[in-house]
């Protein structure tokens, strides 16, 4: 079975990743206190805020003590966060004792907050100056739309037609994880290109946001001031139009490309320029935390494995394509069907069952949405079974131990072999043992010893 | 795997924090004066930081505020409402909207104590628990995704004993409705009221020792979130004052006569019960005459 | 005081007819005044000299009771069981009193001084077992029954008397369950072919044969009529067996003619008249309120090919000798009948004659019965019209209500705040005085003032000292005191904590003075002599519980000795509580009118 590689992996752990030295230049920044914060685990901020006004080291002792036993998980967890996050700040005096303080500048920053208040990043600019700004919806429908163009950019551009007017520095930095292009061939998509289109549209952001962020390097850019300016970006109001001006060069830069990805528009005035935050950046920081909102589905799946899509949109097109068989195409709606033929097809792609299942499951029409299961069951079982299908034999790279001196030799070797998780069959009669390859060179040294 | 399940749209640790604050003169006076307890204003500068910080934590946290007066109650400030973003630098927007509120709610509430010339020395604490937990029904009612609601009072006159009932009930309907009311008792006596509501409905009793520290307590105490309450070790009021108090003389009792009709409380025989009227000694009579027939007499 | 008069014969021994008289008993002791004045077999004798009693068991042949002495014995014999079970009972009690009290030692002479009035109630045997039953089930109640009942503090009667319930939840369940017919059927009744002649065999057993009558009436109604008069039984049985077999074999045309020719077999043959009439009187009680119609699809009989297997042949519709037969599911019917109805005869089954005359006394029994049941039709006509109501004629069906009755609540409300005004200023002078300087416009106004300078000021900052918030953080950290326990939670734990056996004799102290008290306080008011002394007694008891806990408080270590006091200063307030109102009422009684009763 595929082993599922992307993961959409918090944005704070790639926080959490950056230097110390970066880090702390970061909590400067008084919306990243916040946003990290934010992002926490509810112990953790538990935490934060009983240390908020003091300024002496707290032994690691007296937090544990507070806690009941089925807790202390959750405990290590919140401690290991703040850790990593440095905002806590660990010292150990010379009777071995862990204590631990608020990080000076976040605890400051967070004091500060607390008595006068967030600000705003920036100012918007007053109405007099920016016309014609678009209403809520008309900035929604542009993001998706953007958002949209750029997915089908990956996908279509995967099958050799021309590109379209996106900065190819970015797109190909998107690619490079999503398309495998062999030499004299066009780029095709990768397994986990397939992977990624099936996924929500957040993780989706955070994928490709991280990718821009780790790209940024490469770009000759410090990611900390890209990671400091997108997390400002998230709280700015949605739909006021901030200038341009504003901005530094490698923010300007920045805003054009997630101009493309449709986080922000850009509009020209007659003498200023100014972005326009839509909605997928203001959620930036709500995604850092595990909620989304949620899309309005469209799809429509039959207990005859017909499935109906109301949507106009080529993505969604290409995307039922990668498993399922169209059959024809309305100006509102896609029809097809799920077939053995087309299954096997996103198998060979690697995209698994169930990730088609969750994106069925996600993306249900309203009116179907409403039933419990929305996807009838025998649809998802049946695309189980053709799953399991072609899983029927798996193959371990293995090695057989046989001709053990005596019964305890066997039984030490079985119990060493389940330990070091290498286990796979015994016959306890004939004295005969299977064990994973890759325990071999383990199991070897353990009999060499016996003996 | 990649595609996570439907993430869900609050998460465990999403709260509404109901706040209500005591604005009775006659404490606040009486408190200023003692200088081991601190001012309205204060009080006031600890807790607006407090309803700041439970915002803070999660983007989604809501707080409401209500003020506890001596004549009436009334809802101060609603973050879910859309409020003016706009900081003058002194203090966010927020702080000096709820001080003016409060400013004209103090007003309010003296006008209607000129009406009025009985002199209470007790806040509305039943009304604004009322207020508190109609706003929490009206969340609930809205749909099936809201914040995990508890209730945080914070009481600084003593008990009144008048609304008894009215506290009680509510108390009862929080606890069917399975919301915490948290207190914080600021006056120099514990409330039994407060005891007993944190105590029945599962939440936190605390009567600061150092009132200069309340917003130490606020934080460190009562803006943990319900969730992170079940790993914690929080601290437990040490014992709540269960027995009742009689009707007649609002003694504290062990032991007491009891109506058996309406189930008032006496700590003296009566001849009649005070509440509902019913004759107790006509019916003792009977029944010590019955008795006599009923008890075997000896052959003298 | 108890007596019981019977008469009986005294016997010197079991074989002698005995001599004739009246047994009288009473707690002390029992006397035998024989008929005739003449003969000396005039007894006056204390229980004290008896040490135990035996009797003749029941059905034997004669009712016995053997009252022995340390060597020999008295016996009676009474005219039936029922009397000598009274005095049985009566003696069974006495002495066991007069054990519980001699083994009491010293106790046993206070009580003998002023010997308590005690079994005024008669105690059955069963009566008897149910308390022993009870107090071996629960050792709970032997220890309190011990302690108190066999020490004489309360009587066995006392004892029971707040028990009741107790013992009527044993008796409940212990009531006898009656033997009811066998539910299988009468097919066992089997002829026994020997297979060479053509001699048929049926046996009938007098269980059978009840069940015969108890299932066909028209049998024992033709047992009654023909059995000895006209017939023998043997002949009648063999009628009757002769009538079965030809139900057996199917023959309804040998059936015919048979009973064309003898009438008495015709009788058999025949439909039973009297089942249905039976019937149809049932059916006329047939409550009208039930849907039939629910149960008409489930007749498949009148389907082709349908019916019921009996004896491996399919019964066919044959109309022509429709008469002659009867339908398995008549049988089964009639049979589940009278199982339900269960047996309601009490006679020995053997002599068939008495059996189907008792059978039939209790038919008649039953039948004047339902006549006489007025009430019953008068409830279905009552529940006829409820059920057939129309809903928007009839008036409104409420109950009629004497509604609660509320004085003014603010009568209650006003009072209270008074008083925790009241209450407020003497806990402590200090909110009170700044209370009374201040008018009500003065503190407003400082409030708002306080807003003011707060809104133009700002907030401080920081919020909080550090150092305060440390100070704040280090006391909540600290396990919260445990100075009280006031909780009902902590006072568990606290028990919990204590070593076991102490534990145990906690609550036991705690069980025994509850148990003391309940009777304490259920005496007063003090109305007659009886209840004085009762009083008495209980007071020198709970007077008696100080030592007993104070030994227990003292011999604790010194971490429990306070947990341990506070549990038991509740005890010894309700102690203190009871004694305190026994004084008082002594005083106002010596000083006032004696209650009523008394003289």
């Amino acid at each position: 079975m595929p082993q599922v590689k992307i993961i959409a992996k918090n944005f704070m752990d790639m926080v959490a990743a950056l230097p110390a030295m970066k880090l702390d230049k970061l909590y400067d920044n008084a919306f990243i206190c916040e946003a990290v914060l934010r992002s926490l685990p509810p112990l953790a901020k538990k935490y934060v805020m009983q240390m908020l006004y003091i300024d002496v080291s707290v032994t690691a002792k007296s937090l544990e003590e507070q806690v009941l036993p089925d807790g202390f998980s959750k405990h290590k967890v919140a401690i290991d966060r703040l850790l990593q996050l440095r905002i806590f700040v660990q010292s150990i005096d010379r009777k071995r004792e862990t204590s631990y303080k608020l990080n000076p500048k976040f605890q400051d920053n967070l004091q500060k907050y607390l008595v006068y208040g967030g600000s705003l990043p920036r100012e918007p600019m007053p109405t007099n100056i920016t016309v014609r700004l678009p209403s809520p919806e008309e900035l929604e429908a542009y993001a998706v739309d953007q958002w949209e163009n750029f997915l089908l950019q990956l996908v279509t551009s995967a099958q050799g037609e021309k590109q379209m007017g996106f900065s190819s520095h970015l797109l190909k930095n998107f690619q490079r994880g999503l398309m495998s292009s062999r030499e004299n061939e066009s780029p095709k998509m990768s397994e986990h290109g397939f992977q990624f289109l099936l996924m929500d549209t957040n993780a989706q952001l955070w994928y490709i946001i991280r990718e821009y962020i780790s790209s940024a390097q490469d770009r000759g850019l410090d990611p900390t001031d890209l990671i400091s300016f997108l997390l400002e970006l998230s709280f700015h109001v949605m739909g006021e139009a901030y200038n341009m001006n504003s901005l530094t060069e490698v923010q300007t830069s920045a805003v054009k490309d997630l101009a493309d990805l449709g986080l922000v528009k850009l509009q020209q005035g007659r003498k200023e320029s100014w972005f326009i935050p839509t909605k997928l950046a203001t959620n930036l920081s709500v995604s850092l935390s595990d909620t989304s909102a949620r899309k309005q589905g469209f799809v429509v799946i039959e207990t005859n494995f017909r499935m109906y899509a109301y949507s106009s949109s080529k993505l969604h097109c290409e995307i039922l394509r990668l498993f399922a068989r169209v059959e024809y195409q309305l100006p509102n709606l896609i029809v097809g069907a799920i077939t053995k033929e087309s299954l096997y097809n996103a198998f060979e792609n690697g995209i698994t069952g169930e990730q088609i299942i969750s994106f069925l499951q996600l993306n249900a029409h309203p009116r179907v949405a409403e039933k419990i299961p929305s996807v009838p069951e025998n649809v998802t079982d049946q695309i189980r079974l053709w799953e399991t299908d072609r899983n029927r034999v798996e193959m371990i790279p293995s090695h057989f131990y046989d001709d053990f001196p005596s019964k305890d030799v066997f039984e030490a070797a079985c119990d060493y072999a389940r330990e070091i998780g290498g286990f796979l069959w015994e016959d306890s009669n004939k004295m005969r043992l299977i064990v994973r390859g890759e325990a071999h060179q383990d199991m070897r040294d353990f009999l060499r010893r016996q003996k | 795997m990649a595609s996570a399940a439907p993430t869900k749209l609050y998460a465990d640790d999403v709260s509404l924090v109901v706040v209500l604050i005591d604005t009775n003169p006659f404490f606040w006076t009486t408190s200023e004066k003692n200088s081991s307890s601190l001012s309205f204003a204060d009080f006031i500068s600890h807790v607006l930081p407090f309803l700041n910080a439970i915002m803070l934590l999660n983007q989604l946290n809501q707080v409401v505020l209500i003020a506890t007066g001596v004549n009436s109650c009334e809802y101060i400030y609603d973050s879910s409402l859309p409020h003016q973003q706009s900081a003058d630098g002194k203090m966010p927007a927020f702080y000096s909207e709820i001080l003016t509120k409060l400013e004209q709610f103090v007003s309010k509430d003296q006008r209607l104590a000129k009406n009025d010339s009985s002199l209470t020395m007790s806040s509305l604490l039943s009304g604004s628990l009322s207020l508190a937990l109609c706003y929490i029904q009206k969340i609930f009612r809205a749909g099936p995704l809201h914040p995990q609601p508890r209730i945080l009072c914070l009481q600084g006159s003593p008990d009144g004993p008048e609304q008894y009932v009215g506290i009680m009930n509510a108390i009862f309907s929080a606890q069917r409705s399975m919301i915490p009311i948290d207190s914080c008792v600021l006056g120099t006596q514990n409330s039994a009221f407060l005891q007993q509501a944190s105590h029945i409905t599962g939440g936190i009793y605390q009567k600061p020792a150092y009132p200069d520290g309340l917003f130490q307590y606020l934080s460190a105490v009562f803006a943990t979130d319900l969730q992170s309450r079940s790993f914690l070790r929080l601290p437990k009021p040490p014992g709540v004052d269960f027995r009742a108090s009689c009707f007649c003389h609002k003694k504290t009792i062990d032991m007491g006569y009891i109506c058996s009709v309406c189930l008032s409380i006496f700590c003296k025989h009566h001849k009649k019960c005070s509440t509902c009227g019913s004759n107790f000694n006509q019916s003792q009579q009977d029944a010590s005459s019955t008795l006599d027939h009923k008890r075997k007499t000896p052959e003298a | 005081m108890a007596v019981v008069n019977m008469r009986a014969k005294y016997k010197v021994n079991t074989k002698t007819p005995g001599v004739p008289g009246v047994l009288k008993m009473t707690d002390e002791k029992f006397t035998f005044n024989p008929n005739d004045p003449r003969t000396s077999a005039k007894l006056d004798v204390g229980f004290r000299s008896i040490k135990g009693h035996k009797f003749s068991k029941e059905g034997s042949k004669l009712a016995l009771l053997n009252l022995t002495l340390e060597e020999g014995g008295y016996i009676f014999e009474f005219d039936n069981f029922s009397d000598r079970n009274t005095c049985r009972d009566f003696v069974a009690k006495v002495l066991g009193k007069l054990q519980t009290v001699s083994s009491g030692k010293e106790d046993a002479k206070v009580v003998s001084e002023k010997p308590v009035p005690l079994f005024d109630e008669q105690l059955s045997t069963a009566e008897m077992e149910r308390r022993m039953k009870l107090l071996q089930e629960d050792s709970e109640l032997q220890k309190l029954h011990k302690q108190f009942v066999m020490s004489g503090v309360l009587t066995e009667a006392e004892f029971w008397a707040t028990r009741k319930k107790l013992l009527n939840s044993e008796a409940s369940r212990s009531s006898k369950q009656r033997v009811g017919f066998k539910s299988t059927m009468l097919a066992d009744v089997r002829p026994l072919t020997d297979g060479r002649t053509n001699k048929v065999t049926f046996s009938l057993t007098p269980e059978i044969i009840h069940q015969i009558f108890a299932e066909k009436p028209a049998v024992h109604q033709a047992f009654l009529k023909f059995v000895p008069n006209k017939m023998t039984e043997k002949n009648f049985w063999t009628k009757y067996c002769r009538a079965e077999y030809l139900h057996r074999t199917k023959n309804s045309l040998a059936a015919a003619a048979e009973a064309a020719e003898d009438e008495e077999l015709a009788v058999f043959l025949k439909h039973d008249d009297i089942l249905a009439s039976e019937a149809r009187r049932k059916i006329r009680r047939v409550d009208p309120t039930l849907d039939m119609a629910a149960d008409v699809g489930d007749d498949y009989l009148h389907l082709p090919d349908h019916g019921i297997l009996r004896d491996g042949i399919k019964e066919s519709n044959d109309a022509e000798h429709e008469h002659y037969k009867r339908t398995l599911s008549q049988d089964l019917n009639r049979h589940a009948a009278v199982v339900l109805e269960g047996r309601t005869l009490d006679v020995e089954l053997g002599d068939t004659r008495t059996v189907a005359e008792a059978l039939a006394r209790s038919k008649q029994g039953e039948l004047s019965a339902e006549a006489s049941d007025d009430n019953a039709s008068w409830r279905q006509s009552e529940r006829v019209s409820r059920m057939t109501e129309i809903e928007d004629l009839q008036g409104p069906r409420g109950l009629p209500i004497a509604s609660l009755c509320i004085k003014d609540p603010r009568d209650y409300f006003d009072s209270q705040q008074a008083n925790a005004l009241r209450a407020l200023g003497d806990a402590g002078g200090g909110p009170k005085a700044a209370n009374c300087d201040l008018s009500p416009e003065k503190a407003f106004e400082s409030l708002s003032q306080q807003i003011l300078k707060l809104k133009a000021v700002g907030l401080d900052d920081p919020i909080v000292k550090p150092e305060v918030s440390l100070k704040v953080m280090n006391t909540l950290a600290q396990p919260s005191g445990d100075k009280f326990f006031l909780g009902k939670d902590s006072q568990d734990e606290v028990l919990d904590r204590l070593p076991h056996g102490t534990r145990e004799e906690l609550l036991h102290h705690w069980k025994s003075i509850e148990e003391l008290l309940r009777h304490f306080w259920s005496s007063y008011p003090i109305t007659t002599a009886y209840l004085y002394a009762k009083v008495d007694r209980l007071k020198d008891a709970l007077s008696k519980t100080y030592p007993k806990l104070e030994a227990l408080r003292d011999s604790m270590q010194s971490d429990y000795r306070n947990q341990v006091g506070l549990l038991v200063r509740p005890m010894l307030q309700a102690v203190d509580a009871a004694l305190a109102h026994a004084e008082s009422e002594k005083r106002s009684t010596k000083t006032g009118a004696r209650p009523n009763g008394l003289s």
